[in-house]
């Protein structure tokens, strides 16, 4: 099932990207695919390229290269592309003077694919009541509102740029839990950016590390187990594990030693030390090392 | 919600499906139940549902559980005897040899633990 759904023809294909601001590059020579069907992370640090890249997917910032989105060029064929992309921003736009009825109303009047009645449905129980002001709603109820209005479209690619941003774990656990119930499905493709790896990452199907706008590790989430591991290195075996080309060491209390390896022999490993798979948030710290140095 | 740890051993799909396979052997899921959907343990243990499916694949080819067009995976009828026969032969095979030698080694009488009547015999 796995391989039929990636086999499937992507989403999102770029090659050669490139955006430079003022002297950064933002994007320099980016490439990568996002299958459909999957729920993609696009992980990377302050400044590393993540937001210009979903911008560039979304048409809203000019670049070079070759980006096709659903078949389509995002810089020419934009206004087509909206009624299957739909995006949530950290920075929630919506005007504070606003009813929860009057934003329902709204994205109806301008969206040919948005279900009012399932938007509806969706804040039942909530304490998004029809007459409440976008004033009155705290950060989480903001996004709760976004997050409905968004999944009664029924779009092909959803876009989330660090969409739990500012939100406490009772709006974040639930965020994610909506979107996995009432909206997922193997004809959608979830493209999302973050910082709390920890928390997405059993989410994601597949993940792709950014920096310096290029693409650093890009991979199904089943296989980082077979190919990463982590060894707690004894210290009379340092030496012969460095032979075995760790890309990350970092030395521990007590004479142990922390190494990563990537597809390196797991029986070998094994006679240096205890080893163990590495979570995302270990490989990301390890792969953005000297980042902010 | 239930609090969830996953440990960094095992593919996180192998220990959703161990979970629902002690789930059978202590009889909280008994042949004919009916599993919650993909979506629904995707949404409460927050994993994106193609480890659910997977995990739901692998108790399918073990015959643990069966699709019903339209109604989703059910336990299947032979799964407790399935499950309880292999883990028969598993401790007969793995667990056993090693109680039966620490007896030996320790002087112990089998028959004395076994006897209802000892103080050993009550299970």
């Amino acid at each position: 099932m796995n391989t039929e759904i990636r086999n499937g023809s992507p989403v999102v294909v770029a090659r050669g990207l490139r955006k430079a601001y003022k002297n950064k590059l933002a994007l320099d020579d980016t490439r990568f695919e996002v299958p459909l069907g999957r729920i993609v992370g696009l992980i990377g640090p302050n400044g590393a390229g993540k937001t210009t890249a979903l911008k560039a997917i979304l048409g809203l910032v000019p670049f070079e290269g070759d980006l096709k989105v659903l078949g389509k060029d995002p810089r020419t064929q934009r206004d087509e592309l909206m009624n299957d992309i739909c995006f949530i921003a950290d920075v929630a736009v919506l005007p504070r003077w606003m009813k929860v009825k009057e934003a329902i109303a709204f994205v109806a009047g301008v969206h040919p694919r948005f279900d009012e009645a399932k938007c509806r449905r969706f804040l039942e129980g909530t304490q998004l009541k029809p007459d409440l002001r976008v004033r009155e709603m705290s950060k989480g109820m903001i996004v709760q509102l976004h997050l409905a209005l968004v999944m009664a479209i029924d779009a092909r690619l959803l876009v989330l740029d660090e969409p739990t941003l500012g939100l406490d774990i009772l709006y974040r656990k639930q965020f994610y839990q909506r979107l996995l119930e009432d909206y997922f499905d193997e004809e959608k493709t979830i493209l999302v950016t973050t910082h709390q790896v920890e928390e997405i990452e059993h989410i994601l199907t597949d993940v792709m590390f950014i920096r310096d706008g290029k693409i650093m590790l890009d991979a199904p989430m089943d296989t980082l187990g077979e190919r990463y591991t982590e060894v707690l290195v004894n210290a009379d075996r340092v030496e012969a594990a460095r032979a075995l080309k760790p890309v990350d060491e970092r030395a521990l209390p007590f004479g142990k030693t922390v190494m990563l390896f990537d597809g390196a022999d797991a029986a070998r490993l094994g006679e240096l030390g205890e080893t163990r798979t590495p979570g995302l948030a270990d490989l990301f710290v390890a792969t953005m090392k000297g980042t902010y140095a | 919600m239930t609090a969830v740890e996953w440990n960094d051993g095992a593919p996180i799909y192998r220990q959703l499906k161990e979970r629902v396979v002690a789930m059978m052997l202590d009889g909280v899921l008994r042949p004919g139940d009916a599993l919650p959907s993909v979506r629904q343990v995707a949404a409460e243990y927050q994993l994106n549902p193609i480890t659910v499916s997977r995990a739901y694949q692998e108790l399918a080819d073990d015959q643990l559980v069966e699709k019903r067009r339209g109604l989703g995976m059910y336990v299947t009828e032979g799964a407790t005897a399935r499950l309880m026969a292999s883990e028969r032969e598993r401790f007969l095979r793995e667990e056993w040899p090693m109680v039966l030698e620490r007896i030996q080694r320790l002087g112990l009488d089998p028959k004395e633990l076994l006897d209802p009547k000892s103080k050993w015999g009550q299970a």
